[in-house]
């Protein structure tokens, strides 16, 4: 007699942005398919933009997503002043890493407080143990601030900063603000590596260890963080950015709105593990420290790393951001703002996001966008995130289902996914 | 105020989060939890429950997909209150800044690629159900929120706002991108509500909090000075479409500045 199975299924996985959901389906043989439906809508956004004005496209771009913003904003920025031929001097440039690792402070503290922990700690929601776990959320909210703040003086709002333009910023907060963030970040250092020591207790479950291609950008000037000009994969192959088409395969899938990816044919991750694995040795101060006497939790073998991963990293862009605001108080007074002269081009950024690889291309002809491609951490990580999720299946199908479903949630949830980013990816 | 708590939804349409976003980051919200049960939020809630009656429904986001026009009219039936929150819900997002049609979009990102699930053009959620009360912006300010939440926790309603960016702007005492820059700056034509965010950095309003409504005084006067600035009519719809592609009257509003002044 034949054996009747049901899938088992998440319609819609809680506390990740975006709408996606995770379908096993069993057989006799055991698990037979597993899916990660991303029933998010499409937004077409390259489409759209197409023959828009550069400026209004920019504003636009980082619309995309609300927990990385600044991140498609900076790395829209940077994909449009390359086409157009433009430089930012290094005090503009530091000082846009700044409002970056603000997003990047801000993002993981929210990953790792409020859509992680509550797993671990038998919740389904942050805001139910706020009673029991009074201290941290205390962090979680203090980190998350910090981020916030930043961004509200730098690009003018936590989410969708019209402050970063063409050329530099539209106004610089005053010295005393930075002298001010300076202060904050230090006084934020011990509560990031109290998040870092919490992490490292946590499990990382041995059902989806294994080999991971990891891909991340090659930090510019040799220090670890987020702006590059190649991509560098842990295979040891590096490649300039503007050739990612050459390595990096986008298909679609009939069960998703985002596209899948594959490099040299297999599924791959991005992410705060793939930078830490791939540039561990570009890590200075005391996130150095951490990542050498914690080596054997940031291996490149776990997907659940990438939460510790994410908290070494609040300790390294901590420290990182006091220095690169020195480096632009070096410099004071500051002007804002260069003008761009918009000539044609096509121009390649690639950048890191708190999620990982994140890649604009754009063209400029008179003025306007005539070619965008845009490809987001989330849409590169599906391929191996349902390859995560079907090794945690194959071990638990026998299992209460709603055990296995937790679990399988708890992968998709170590890889921070942003489901809004990944539904819009263009092939042209 | 009875002791019984106020059970509130938030639901997720096709959007960015930032609406969500804003709410979950807002310190306040801690006060609210006592007095308030989340019967769904999926960004936070793992229990949440998309079918439950609500006090108020939060709405987020573009009705993008076959799915989404069902559950907003799902919402609508089991809640007292549903609050169309941001740009998305309540003009379409920057998704709907497009005359392309859906199929020509879809084959420009998808190419010939098949997916099971049945996108449609995105469209604010007013286009499907009735909508008691509007929350602008892209993304709203916290203090929208506080303002609305607390309104409705006394039992009463909030006002809507209808007078344009450019009065707070002038309040703040900034520089006019408009006059002093020569930017496009839609300060004149957009709601107020944002304290003038983007011009107090010296960066051109976008419009992100949809045009005032028509009959608003202040309408014909800063507005003019587009034309005073050889922008032309198109190049104004265009950039208001970013935010108000769905407006019906873009078009008469937009002709009303460029008209002829009679002296």
């Amino acid at each position: 007699m034949k054996n009747v199975y049901l899938p088992i299924t998440v319609d819609h996985i809680a506390r990740v942005e975006g709408k996606g959901g995770v379908e096993i389906v069993v057989g006799d043989d055991g698990v037979k398919e597993v899916k990660l439906n991303i029933i998010e809508g499409p937004r077409f956004f390259e489409a759209i933009t197409l023959g828009k004005k550069l400026d209004e496209a920019l504003a636009i771009y980082p619309r995309i997503c609300s927990f990385c913003s600044a991140a498609h904003k900076l790395t829209a920025v940077e994909a449009a002043e390359k086409a157009v031929g433009f430089t930012p001097r290094e005090e503009i440039q530091a000082l846009r890493e700044v409002l970056y690792i603000g997003d990047m402070i801000e993002s993981h503290a929210l990953h790792l407080y409020l859509l992680v922990l509550p797993d671990y700690m038998g919740y389904s929601s942050p805001l139910k143990m706020v009673d029991e776990y009074k201290k941290e959320i205390g962090i979680a909210l203090e980190l998350k601030n910090l981020g916030s703040w930043m961004m509200d003086e730098l690009g003018s709002r936590a989410i969708h900063q019209e402050n970063a333009v063409l050329g530099g910023f539209g106004k610089l907060p005053d010295k005393s603000v930075l002298e001010d963030m300076k202060r904050r970040l230090k006084e934020a250092l011990p509560k990031a590596e109290y998040t870092f020591e919490l992490f490292a207790k946590l499990e990382q479950y041995e059902e989806v260890e294994g080999p991971i291609t990891h891909i991340a950008v090659k930090p510019r000037n040799g220090v670890y963080g987020i702006y590059g000009d190649y991509l560098k994969a842990s295979d040891g192959m590096e490649f300039p950015s503007e050739e990612y088409k050459e390595h990096i395969k986008e298909f679609v899938v009939e069960h998703s709105f985002a596209k899948h990816s594959h490099y040299h044919g297999k599924p791959f991750m991005v992410g705060a593990i793939s930078r830490v694995v791939n540039n561990a040795d570009t890590l200075y101060g005391r996130a150095k420290e951490l990542y050498e006497s914690h080596k054997d939790l940031l291996r490149p073998t776990n997907p659940f790393a990438n939460n510790l991963a994410q908290a070494l990293e609040l300790v390294y862009f901590t420290e990182r951001a006091i220095d690169l605001i020195d480096e632009a108080l070096a410099k004071w007074p500051i002007r804002p703002r260069d003008e761009v002269e918009i000539r044609d081009g096509f121009g390649v950024s690639t950048t890191e996001a708190p999620r990982g690889v994140l890649v604009y291309a754009l063209k400029v002809e008179n003025g306007r966008v005539s070619y965008a491609d845009i490809i987001t951490p989330t849409a590169f990580n599906f391929a191996q995130m349902e390859q995560h999720v079907r090794m945690m299946a194959e071990k638990h199908y026998n299992d209460d289902p709603e055990k296995l479903k937790l679990l399988a949630e708890m992968v998709v949830r170590a890889y921070d996914p942003c489901i809004s980013c990944s539904v819009h990816v263009v092939r042209l | 105020m009875s002791e019984k708590k106020i059970r509130i939804g938030f639901y997720a349409l096709t959007s960015c989060y930032g609406c969500q976003l804003q709410f979950a980051m807002m310190d306040e919200i801690l006060q609210l939890i006592p007095n308030a049960e989340i019967v769904c939020w999926y960004m936070l809630e793992r229990d949440s429950k998309e079918v439950e009656p609500v006090d108020i429904a939060f709405i987020e986001g573009s009705v993008s997909t076959e799915e989404e026009v069902e559950l907003v009219k799902e919402v609508r039936e089991k809640s007292k209150i549903v609050v169309a929150v941001g740009a998305c819900a309540t003009q379409g997002g920057v998704q709907s800044w497009t005359d392309k049609p859906l199929d020509e979009l879809w084959k420009t990102v998808y190419g010939d690629g098949k997916v099971k699930f049945q996108p449609r053009m995105a469209k604010p959620v007013e286009e499907y159900i009735k909508v008691d009360y509007r929350l602008y912006g892209c993304p709203p300010e916290k203090r929208d929120f506080l303002y609305a939440i607390g309104t409705f926790l006394v039992g009463s309603w909030p006002e809507d706002i209808d007078y344009p960016v450019c009065l707070e702007c002038r309040l703040r005492g900034n520089t006019c991108v408009l006059i002093e820059r020569g930017e496009p700056c839609l300060g004149p034509i957009t709601r107020a509500g944002c304290d003038a965010r983007c011009p107090a950095f010296n960066v051109a309003c976008i419009g992100c909090r949809g045009a005032i409504g028509y009959d608003v005084a202040w309408f014909d006067s800063l507005a003019k000075t587009f034309k005073e600035k050889g922008y032309t009519k198109e190049e104004i719809i265009e950039r208001m479409k970013i935010f108000n592609a769905h407006n019906p009257k873009l078009e008469e509003m937009v002709n009303k500045i460029f008209q002829e002044v009679k002296e």
